[in-house]
């Protein structure tokens, strides 16, 4: 929760450091441990040394936050841990000279002010591998690793700005996993880059990357049923196992950072495996895997897709791809040539979520899907909302026109079900029939089906 | 998690996570290194005993830590030892690697190629500590040696004409390596490993260096992602493998031609200084 904590911290940096402009400070204060300026005089050192910034030589902030310092105290007790300060202060200063300022943030933070600095990068790689070089303590050898964060001022930047983005990158570093430098405005996940997330957010992505380190990523298996009781897919649905965290939660945040390139691709890859194994306790039922719009437009879609294929071995039509039906109007020549690729590769494609987006009926027939999923928001309007009927009566017919199977989903009430099948809809996903289930709880269910 | 008398053996583990199907599975015990992690206080006791319960894998640990090609010229005795030495994250990594020859099946004609990744792994590990001043940790660059082509035994089990690709990728000195997998699979080792590592959940940089390490873009390119740590496994290990090619003799691949310029250049390395690494380095390679 580190970063969590700095991120606030760094908010309220820019009021401090708009105070302490205003106030012109006396005299630096000093830290009596590593002797750099305490947080407090380092905002009117930064004030200072930002008046003489230059669009070639432009003052330089790098943020450095020790990694699991906590950790540390707790193993060496806070002597041990002050003895590290100590030392890697030290040694960052022998690292960077003379010319540069250093100022300790808290604890276990520092940030170097260096002007006239010839390459800043080259810099912050110094400075971390410095940190990273074994230190001795005690009998042992430690191994100390940081984040940093690197910005420089730009002209007509507000310096509070620039200490803010460096703050953030160093954030941005620890995230990742901390031992790395990250530039401010490189911050390297796709998507990730201007992406400001509320506070709730960052929990949510703190939480989700954590729950990632402990492989708690799973998925769960919901069946869609036909008239006839037979098992038409199982959809596989993302679930973070104890951490707290709903899908509703950590997707939208997956998507808005780019995480979710990673957890589709684990998706597929676990879902084709899945489908292996399905298809070795003799089910031939296909699973449904979701794709999103960033996974489908990665240069390397196909190649992911048949590596699954290959490596577990399942056949391309035990596999389906959960599309929205805005990429099917998507522009994107990778979209559409990966959407060309699935469809060559043999797996079947559905159009997930069909009925809210802006589709263009017109396209309908040259698109390669084979299933529609009506949209659950049409479901829950059932059975009062007759609107709504209306259209899914529609979508029933589309669909049968041009030979694609139409499945609804969310279904949770004989009510919906009676007046689903009443508009000709067969194929239902919901809790009505199955909740998403954990693999073992689906074996067993299957099983139970087939012995009554 | 308690720590009750019946520990779960690290062999039972294996046994349940032997390659049935598709790749193989993350091992159980990575789950428990970082479940530990999280930890405010890690219990290194609890774990130090679940890899003591297993004898080859405290061995190769042991071995490992010991080993100066991991970077850590430690003397230790026991996993505990190690674990103190190495810290949890890097202890992860070590284990990772150590299981991962132990997760394939093992086969006869497997065995040159796990000696060769095993020799390009130490020899990542000197580089990175004499060429990149440990801009490279050693581990990073030891492991990053042993799972860069996991993704050629998984292909080989796969697919019936894997070996006759290989031959052709391998003699091909125009076309990347994985452009030539692609035509046939429509798919490449260094995909297929990178979703084994993403499997394992090994950190990104790892991931990334596996999926582009035939990629020259990748080793020239400035500011985009994959990181300058990931550009730095490749470089390494591509300079280890041409330099145990050079050693022996037996140059079996084009990636030196294709590659060989580009490492060069991100490494800041000239043609004289990479004789001069064959000398320096000819301990190492003898080493095995």
């Amino acid at each position: 929760m580190l970063y969590f904590k700095n991120l606030i911290v760094a908010g309220r940096t820019a009021k401090m450091m708009t105070h302490a402009l205003k106030q012109n400070m006396p005299k630096p204060a000093i830290d009596s441990a590593t002797g750099f300026l305490d947080r407090n005089s380092c905002f009117a050192k930064i004030a200072q040394l930002a008046s003489l910034s230059t669009p070639d030589q432009p003052l330089t902030l790098i943020w450095i936050s020790l990694d699991r310092f906590k950790q540390i105290n707790q193993s060496f007790g806070h002597h041990g841990g002050d003895e590290v300060i100590v030392q890697i202060a030290q040694r960052l200063k022998n690292k960077a000279g003379p010319r540069v300022e250093w100022c300790r943030m808290s604890g276990d933070e520092f940030l170097c002010i260096a002007l006239n600095c010839e390459d800043a990068e080259k810099l912050t790689d110094d400075l971390l591998h410095e940190i990273e070089v074994p230190l001795p303590l005690g009998d042992l050898l430690l191994h100390p690793s940081a984040s940093l964060g690197m910005a420089q001022l730009s002209a007509l930047e507000d310096p509070a700005e620039c200490l803010e983005r460096a703050d953030r990158a160093m954030n941005t570093a620890k995230r990742a996993g901390g031992g790395r430098a990250i530039t401010s405005g490189d911050e390297p996940l796709p998507g990730r880059m201007g992406v400001h997330l509320a506070h709730h957010e960052l929990v949510v992505e703190n939480k989700l990357h954590l729950a990632l380190q402990q492989n708690a990523l799973r998925l769960h298996y919901q069946p869609s049923v036909d008239a006839d009781g037979r098992i038409v897919s199982v959809e596989a649905l993302m679930r973070c196992a104890g951490h707290d965290l709903s899908p509703a939660e950590f997707i939208p945040v997956a998507e808005k950072t780019g995480l979710i390139i990673k957890l589709g691709e684990w998706s597929l890859f676990e879902g084709a495996h899945f489908a292996s194994r399905l298809a070795r306790a003799g089910y031939s039922i296909p699973v449904s895997i979701n794709v999103s719009r960033a996974q489908l437009a990665t240069a390397h879609f196909s190649q992911a897709l048949h590596s699954a294929l290959l490596c577990s071995g399942v056949r391309p039509e035990q596999i389906e791809l959960e599309l929205t039906e805005s990429l099917f109007m998507d522009n994107s020549m990778a979209i559409q040539e990966n959407l060309r690729a699935a469809h060559r590769a043999g797996v079947n494609i559905a159009i997930d979520d069909f009925g809210t987006g802006y589709s263009c009926l017109a396209n309908l027939k040259d698109i390669c899907a084979g299933k529609l999923k009506i949209d659950r928001a049409f479901v829950v309007a059932l059975p009062e909302d007759k609107r709504a009927l209306s259209v899914i009566r529609a979508i029933a017919r589309l669909g049968d026109e041009l030979g694609m199977q139409v499945v609804a989903e969310g279904v949770e009430n004989q009510a919906q079900l009676d007046a689903l099948k009443q508009a000709g809809i067969h194929t239902i996903q919901g809790y009505i029939h199955a909740h998403p289930m954990p693999e073992e709880s689906l074996l067993s269910w299957l099983a139970n089906r087939k012995s009554l | 998690m308690t720590t009750g008398i019946n520990l779960p053996s690290v062999e039972t583990q294996l046994e349940r996570s032997l390659w049935e199907i598709g790749i193989p599975p993350r091992p159980v015990i990575l789950d428990q290194i970082s479940t530990e992690m999280q930890k405010d206080e890690p219990d290194v006791h609890h774990l130090a005993r679940i890899i003591a319960a297993d004898v080859a894998l405290s061995a190769s640990l042991i071995n490992i830590t010991n080993s100066p090609y991991f970077g850590f010229r430690g003397h230790v005795n026991t996993p505990r030892e190690a674990l103190m030495v190495l810290g949890l994250n890097v202890t992860g990594k070590a284990i990772a690697g150590i299981i991962m020859r132990r997760a394939f099946p093992s086969s006869p004609h497997l065995e040159r190629f796990w000696d060769a990744s095993a020799r390009i792994a130490r020899l990542s590990g000197w580089l990175a500590q004499n060429v990149t001043h440990n801009k490279l940790r050693a581990d990073d660059a030891y492991t990053f040696g042993l799972f860069r082509d996991c993704g050629i035994p998984i292909l080989f089990a796969r697919h019936a004409g894997y070996a006759q690709i290989l031959n052709v990728a391998n003699h091909d000195a125009m076309r990347s390596f994985t452009d030539v997998e692609n035509d046939t699979l429509p798919t490449n080792h260094a995909m297929v490993g990178s979703m084994m590592a993403q499997n394992w959940w090994l950190p990104d940089e790892t991931i990334n260096a596996i999926r582009y390490h035939h990629h020259i873009e990748m080793l020239d390119a400035t500011s985009i992602p994959p990181t300058l740590n990931s550009r730095y496994n490749i470089a390494v290990a591509q300079l280890a493998e041409h330099l145990l090619q050079r050693h022996s003799g037996l140059s079996m691949t084009q990636e030196w031609v294709k590659l060989g310029e580009s490492c060069l250049r991100l490494l800041n390395l000239t043609e004289d200084d990479v004789s001069r690494l064959l000398i320096d380095a000819a301990p190492v390679i003898k080493s095995a």
